[in-house]
């Protein structure tokens, strides 16, 4: 065997053996990443599981809130705006009655006043202003836990059929973040999974049925149903 | 699948297959619907596309037969049926002193409005094409609390009712299988527990910020 010949196989095997100790970390941090990230979303996985069943099961007794709700009301003095635009209108008078939460619709109403609701998943603050006046009422909607579960699984603070609406409390955006953070974290745990099961080559087949089968009726709602009628 | 290493005693090991192979199975089968979820959750929180109403509509109009039905869904059925189309009935509105009729069909990706004049059965179809994002946002949404007493009114609907339900005992049963799957791996536990830690801090931190 020349010298030649031996470096060459010594060089094919060395990186053979990198390929392999390659594909092998890779397996491992996949698999480490798939169970790191479900771990990490755990409970919000199962807070947004459970309040989707509850919100899709609305006639359930367990998911019952609003015949439920608590309200109390009180009249409070305000001092003279120095706003103008309703938005800013909104956020001066928050501030004065001490309120925080996510403003949600802000209207004036025909007698001149002004109102504005302000939320939290769990309260609702209605507010009607007399800014003539100088005189506040506000309204306080207090839900039970199916009502707060209800209310995490939408605060967004936008509406689809509102591209102008925008979150305004910083606590809103942060929930929302979370709420990408978790669709994110489902995508990398499905993408990861797929790549396990795409090792296994004992359980490709069985697999790929598996895989297919999903495919196949999440296509039939997503995109058959407009192509076939 | 071999078993794995960690575990000692064959019913163990039986437990573990099963578990691991069920979490495969189920996990591949729900892939593409968990998928659907998570991107319309972007969509949800960043709406950032055309409103229904700014879409170009196609709209056609036809004749179609008044039948003598009391209840409003029946009658929209009726005519739901008499012009082919296929979906779920939303929130139908009768105006009896005027004698109109509208209420939409949708499917995922298609809003189609249909207005009609009761006395004449004049009938106007607006139909909308809203997408695939649109599709999966409404997907995401249904069947939701609204409209309760009707929902339903469409095989489809009906179906993913119950594809929808068995997403969320499906989900439950995957994450509690994989906290198994987990726990099997002794060389992950420390690890596996500040990450289940940090994930739990996470969400209580923001629950007590966000909840009054």
């Amino acid at each position: 065997m020349t010298t030649r010949s031996v470096r060459r196989r010594y060089v094919g095997e060395t990186r053979s053996a990198l390929r392999h100790a390659g594909v092998r970390a890779v397996r491992i941090w996949n698999r480490r990443l798939h169970f790191y990230v479900g771990l990490y979303f755990l409970l919000f996985i199962w807070l947004f599981s459970i309040s989707g069943l509850l919100l899709n099961h609305s006639q359930w007794s367990v998911a019952q809130f609003w015949d439920k709700r608590e309200e109390s009301s009180s009249v409070l003095e305000i001092r003279a705006l120095s706003a103008t635009a309703d938005e800013a209108i909104a956020h001066e008078l928050s501030q004065q009655l001490g309120v925080v939460g996510e403003v949600g619709r802000i209207e004036r109403a025909e007698n001149g006043r002004f109102r504005l609701q302000v939320n939290r998943p769990g309260r609702t603050l209605q507010i009607e202003a007399d800014l003539a006046a100088r005189s506040a009422s506000v309204k306080e909607i207090t839900v039970n836990a199916a009502g707060v579960l209800d209310a995490l699984h939408r605060f967004t603070g936008v509406r689809v059929d509102d591209p102008k609406e925008q979150r305004d409390w910083l606590l809103t955006g942060l929930w929302s973040f979370a709420m990408d953070a978790l669709a994110v974290g489902l995508g990398i745990m499905v993408l990861s999974g797929v790549y396990m099961w795409f090792r296994l080559r004992k359980n490709r087949r069985a697999g790929l049925v598996a895989l297919s089968a999903g495919v196949v009726s999440c296509g039939f709602f997503v995109i058959g149903l407009t192509t076939l009628f | 699948m071999a078993p794995h290493p960690g575990l000692s005693g064959g019913r163990l090991n039986r437990v573990y297959r099963w578990t691991r192979n069920l979490h495969l199975y189920v996990g591949l089968f729900m892939s593409p619907f968990l998928l659907i979820y998570a991107v319309s959750v972007i969509l949800l929180n960043h709406p950032a596309r055309p409103a229904a109403g700014q879409l170009p509509t196609r709209a056609s109009e036809t004749t179609v037969r008044i039948t003598d039905q009391e209840n409003s869904l029946d009658l929209a059925k009726d005519i739901r049926g008499q012009l082919g189309l296929t979906g779920e009935i939303g929130y139908v509105n009768r105006n009896r002193e005027r004698q109109r009729l509208s209420f939409p069909i949708d499917l995922p990706g298609r809003k189609t409005v249909v207005r009609v004049d009761l006395a004449t059965g004049g009938a106007r179809i607006e139909r909308t094409e809203t997408g695939i994002g649109d599709a999966m946002n409404y997907l995401h949404k249904m069947p939701g609390p609204h409209n309760v007493a009707i929902r339903g009114n469409s095989l489809f609907m009906s179906a993913w009712r119950w594809l929808a339900d068995a997403t969320v005992y499906l989900v439950l049963f995957l994450s509690a299988s994989g906290v198994y799957l987990w726990l099997v791996l002794k060389a992950e536990r420390k690890a596996g527990l500040l990450v289940l830690g940090a994930g739990m801090a996470t969400l209580v931190g923001l629950l007590m910020a966000i909840v009054p």
